[in-house]
């Protein structure tokens, strides 16, 4: 296994960051000695941190596993990539603070994992996406269509399957994926969303408006394809 | 682009900002006038409308997988394994 830039629960790791005080993922050092510890968390046995484990964590597996699938796009890699997660997160969870956001620092494990290890092993190019904030603004820009196509537009992608959807998906650029899938599939906050992938939020929002930008035109084509759209009918 | 009508805030500006209503990421004031404007402008409603109806459709078709229960079983055996030594 690759040495990880940011392992959970090390001081200074990025997990421990608090960027504007905002959010807290894992137990911030600076401040830990002037508050009281977490309740129990002194004299908690392992046992007892296992079965707080188990209650707390074990419950997101499902959402964890179903972000995994999306990063890695097969299931036996889904499935390694949760697991090593996972047991990384268990032998962190020590310096895991109670209260704070279990499901942000888990997808930031995750991630990290993701990024430190499978991805290198996919050897899969690593697109390069244009971060320039004025851009999407530029890019949003765009006028409104007309209202008779946008109502047709959006019964075409309703009569969608699923594995059309999760396809296109699939098809985003990883870090376009990742920041879509975020917000809108886990409701994550722009500021949540810039801890997990360790990115400046401009970048989260750049990212955000592209990658649904694309997958709004390519689930178009793809209603267009299966005749749910006419050709005219297409706004764009 | 404008649609052709006056408003207090231009079109193109609301259109710009239309992700961050629907992510909840404005502050109170520009929700406020992102609002009004909406209720002034027909077509920028409905671009609203489309993709507040895209997020939901993501949200609604691609999450939800269940991870496999031998997955589970093995995680919770490599969790106690890991504690017993």
């Amino acid at each position: 296994m690759p040495a990880d830039s940011a392992k959970p629960g090390q001081p200074g790791s990025s997990l421990d960051r608090t960027p504007e005080g905002t959010i807290v993922l894992g137990a911030p050092r600076a401040t830990s000695e002037e508050l009281p510890p977490p309740e129990g968390a002194e004299q908690e046995t392992p046992e007892q941190r296992t079965a707080r484990f188990e209650r707390d964590a074990m419950p997101l597996l499902d959402q964890l596993y179903a972000a995994a699938l999306r990063m890695t796009r097969n299931p036996p890699d889904a499935e390694d990539l949760v697991q090593e997660t996972y047991l990384k997160a268990y032998g962190a969870f020590a310096s895991f603070r109670a209260g704070t956001n279990l499901r942000a620092w888990l997808y930031r494990i995750l991630t990290n994992t993701y990024i430190n290890g499978y991805r290198k092993r996919q050897r899969q190019p690593v697109e390069q996406p244009s971060e320039e904030i004025t851009d999407w603004q530029l890019a949003q820009a765009a006028q409104h269509t007309s209202s008779g196509l946008r109502s047709a537009e959006m019964d075409a992608l309703d009569r969608l399957p699923d594995s059309d959807v999760k396809d296109a998906l699939s098809q985003l650029a990883e870090d376009f994926r990742m920041a879509v899938y975020l917000a809108d599939v886990e409701g994550f906050a722009y500021k949540e969303i810039a801890e997990i992938m360790g990115t400046p939020i401009g970048t989260v929002m750049s990212r955000l408006h592209r990658g649904r930008k694309q997958l709004r035109d390519m689930l178009t084509g793809v209603a267009r394809e299966r005749g749910f759209l006419r050709d005219a009918e297409v706004a764009s | 682009m404008s649609c052709g009508d006056p408003h207090d805030t231009d079109c193109r500006e609301v259109l710009a900002e239309l992700w961050l209503l629907l992510d909840n990421e404005c502050d109170h004031a520009r929700r406020e006038l992102l609002r009004r404007h909406l209720d002034d402008c027909g077509p920028c409603l409905e671009e609203f409308g489309l993709e507040e109806h895209l997020k939901a459709l993501l949200a609604r078709k691609c999450g939800g997988d269940h991870a496999p229960d031998a997955l589970k079983q093995r995680l919770r055996q490599s969790i106690r394994e890991i504690m017993m030594r």
